[in-house]
């Protein structure tokens, strides 16, 4: 029997049943379109993502201890064990050009003329933090002054928003309070450093001089004085090129020589990451959650499937009389195979391309609604289609076959 | 029309293409059938010592020890009591069925040896059947059921129509091609099923009670399309429980219990005086 026959028929016993048919493709769209969604949705994330933390790397290296085995971001449960000694060493350190330490100020508020706004914190780093140009209007602090740089969402919490030469009065969780003069304001749109996560720029920050602001100190194990003493710390290397030795010395330096290697807790361990190897690990990070989430919407998929099959299961039922015609006239079992396959994959493709437009559409909704810029994964509206043609093919398969291994005589006596 | 002569020289190769001594068209409508012909004879249908029983905890023999002869050309009538065994006859020759014991050859082919996949073929191409209840395709139309025995020959389209045409045209249905089979009559019905049955210049056509679900005068009207069908040169084979039906046939196999009673010869067979639909 050829193709074309077995085709028009398939199509004529489909739309026999417009409504059925048209809700088991619902259930097939569904699936597809879910797919469509979490896939586009990861794809363009991951893109956003990247482009953001791939668009402007630096040769730096992100160093904190952390509980062992974890996997988060930068800093991400870091202690204090970095003294001010240990950040002399790492600057002497082969390729290393600066060392940059981040502490937490615990702050309760900032006032500004009569706004009183809740800060939870400040950062405490040093003028080279703002190397990178980030500082769009007045200039970095100084070290020893009582002098601050606020990023442009900061700026916008007080009325009139805060500019260069105002002056803010900074409530310490201690109950003190503070009067600091700002220099400057962060571009928001300059990404805040790997510490400050990736919508750093969209959370208020506040950058304040470690000297005097940053008041956490322990004895240096090696010096026997009382330092400042940091969780976190970016060493900056010559140039890329410079980086993969560098860190090798700042790992060794660490786990060898440093205070920070006996003020460490047990069970903590120190972490070294390059820019390259945040990506790395965001990447896998987006590539987890765009399976999984993609997982779940396969599952709606398989609905879809088992909505084919038992439509099918249910078609075989209904035509034996007339599969018992068919092969009363000569009609083979492969031919009668055939029919109902064909007919399965109907309804799996025609819900798969239906899919594709609907899933394209939730993902621009959701992506408007959470501001993504979306990129489209044209290689799945492909995977799509095939994925429909296989749903029907897998949904098909036993009731066609059974269709085909159908008694004749038995068929034509079936009312 | 063919004849079934000439279509057992056209669709059957592998029986050596022996077209037979006798089935001459419309010459052949008084022969006689021989008791002591082999199977292999070049007649249209031979049964020899079949057997069918069904197990359904006590064994039940549908057909107990059958020999029955169907010379090409000739118009034979089954008739028995409710159960006796003439659908399951048909069924077997019909190759919708298998024999338990014995042979059953068509067109010079011992179709009870064959594989489940060229029965199928014998039965798109070596016969053409008739149902009490019609059997057609209810989304098909009228033309495309006629074509359906074609479709799985794997005919190509253009061939397809003007087959189907032709023959709707035959059974006087040409102006109903396009309808589907709920928007014709009963008796429009059957006949395009018999059309459909001829599409393929069957050897034989096997018809079981095709006058069953019509009124008398539909009835007479489908025995008219048969009529002209046996005196252009085709075998057939009716199962009928009405004894004027029967008498349009040559010859009458009573059958009973699983066995053949008796033939009857028909003299002169009834025929219908005016045989256009
Ligand atoms: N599939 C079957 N299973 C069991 N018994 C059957 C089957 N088909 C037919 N029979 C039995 O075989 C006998 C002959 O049936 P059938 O050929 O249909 O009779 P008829 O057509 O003469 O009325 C009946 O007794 C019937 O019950
Ligand atoms: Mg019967």
């Amino acid at each position: 029997m050829e193709f074309a026959e077995s085709l028009r028929l398939s199509v004529r016993a489909v739309r026999s049943h417009r409504l059925r048919s048209a809700l088991t493709v619902l259930g097939v769209v569904i699936g597809v379109a879910a797919v469509i969604t979490f896939v586009t949705l990861g794809t363009s994330l991951r893109a956003d993502v990247l482009g953001q933390v791939g668009g402007e790397r630096s040769p730096n290296l992100y160093v904190w201890a952390g509980p062992e085995g974890q996997n988060g971001g930068p800093g991400a449960g870091a202690q204090p064990v970095f003294t001010t000694r240990d950040l002399d060493q790492l600057a002497n350190i082969e390729g290393v050009a600066s060392v940059v330490p981040r502490g937490i100020v615990p702050t309760a508020a900032i006032s500004a003329g009569n706004d009183t706004v809740a800060q939870r914190q400040a950062i405490a780093t040093s003028p080279a933090y703002f190397d990178s140009g980030s500082v769009a209007d007045g200039r970095a602090f100084r070290q020893g002054s009582r002098e601050v740089v606020v990023n442009e969402r900061a700026a916008g919490l007080f009325d009139p928003s805060l500019s260069v030469g105002a002056t803010v009065s900074l409530q310490l969780a201690s109950g003190d309070s503070v009067e600091a003069e700002v220099v400057g304001v962060q571009n928001s749109s300059a990404a805040g450093g790997a510490f400050e996560g990736l919508d750093g720029g969209s959370q208020p920050l506040v950058f304040v001089p470690t000297d005097p602001f940053y008041r956490t100190t322990v004895e240096s194990p090696a010096t026997g004085e009382r330092q400042r003493v940091y969780p976190t710390v970016t060493v900056v290397a010559e140039d890329f090129a410079a980086v993969p030795d560098a860190k090798v010395g700042v790992q060794a330096y660490l786990t060898n020589r440093s205070d920070a290697a006996r003020l460490v807790p047990d069970d903590y361990a120190f972490a070294v990451r390059s820019d390259e190897d945040l990506v790395d690990q965001l990447q896998e990070l987006l590539t987890t959650l765009t399976n999984f989430v993609t997982g779940i919407a396969v599952i709606s998929l398989v609905v879809g499937s088992i909505g084919i099959a038992n439509v099918m299961l249910v078609s075989v039922t209904e035509r034996t009389r007339e599969i018992g015609i068919m092969k009363a006239v000569g009609a083979q079992n492969r031919d009668v195979l055939q029919l109902f396959l064909i007919e399965a994959v109907l309804l799996g493709a025609v819900g798969a391309i239906l899919g594709i437009p609907v899933g394209v559409a939730g993902a621009y909704l959701a992506g408007e609604y959470i501001g993504l810029d979306l990129v489209l994964p044209y290689e799945w509206f492909a995977i799509a289609v095939a994925v429909g043609v296989l749903v029907g093919v897998v949904a098909g398969l036993y009731p066609a076959w059974s269709a085909s291994k159908t008694d004749p005589i038995d068929a034509l006596r079936y009312e | 029309m063919a004849t079934s002569d000439s279509d057992a020289g056209g669709t059957d190769s592998e029986a050596g293409g022996d077209p037979g001594p006798d089935a001459e068209g419309a010459g052949s409508e008084h022969r006689q059938p021989e008791s002591g012909s082999r199977p292999d004879d070049g007649n249209a249908v031979a049964l020899r010592a079949v057997r069918k029983t069904y197990y359904l905890g006590e064994p039940v023999h549908a057909l107990d020890g059958v020999d029955l002869v169907i010379p090409r050309g000739s118009y034979t009538a089954v008739m028995g009591p409710s159960g006796s065994g003439k659908s399951t006859l048909l069924n077997l020759i019909g190759c919708l069925d298998t024999p338990t014991e014995g042979e059953v050859w068509v067109n010079d082919r011992e179709v009870s040896a064959l594989s489940q996949r060229e029965r199928t073929r014998v039965r798109g191409q070596e016969v053409g059947f008739v149902f009490q209840t019609f059997n057609l395709m209810p989304k098909l139309t009228a033309a495309e059921n006629v074509a359906l025995p074609l479709v799985f020959e794997g005919i190509d389209k253009r061939e397809r129509i003007d087959r189907a045409t032709e023959l709707l045209d035959e059974v006087g249905l040409a102006d109903r091609a396009g309808h589907r089979p709920n928007e014709l009559s009963g008796g429009q019905r059957q006949r395009v099923a018999i059309a459909r049955a001829l599409a393929n210049d069957p050897a034989i056509i096997l018809a079981d009670e095709p006058t069953g679900n019509l009124d008398q005068e539909t009835g007479t009207q489908i025995m008219g399309l048969f009529q002209r069908l046996h005196d252009e040169g085709n075998t057939i084979l009716m199962v009928t429980h009405e004894r004027p039906i029967a008498e349009y046939a040559q010859r009458v196999v009573h059958v009973l219990d699983g066995t053949i009673e008796r033939v009857e010869e028909i003299e002169s067979p009834r025929r219908v005086e005016s045989d256009g639909p």
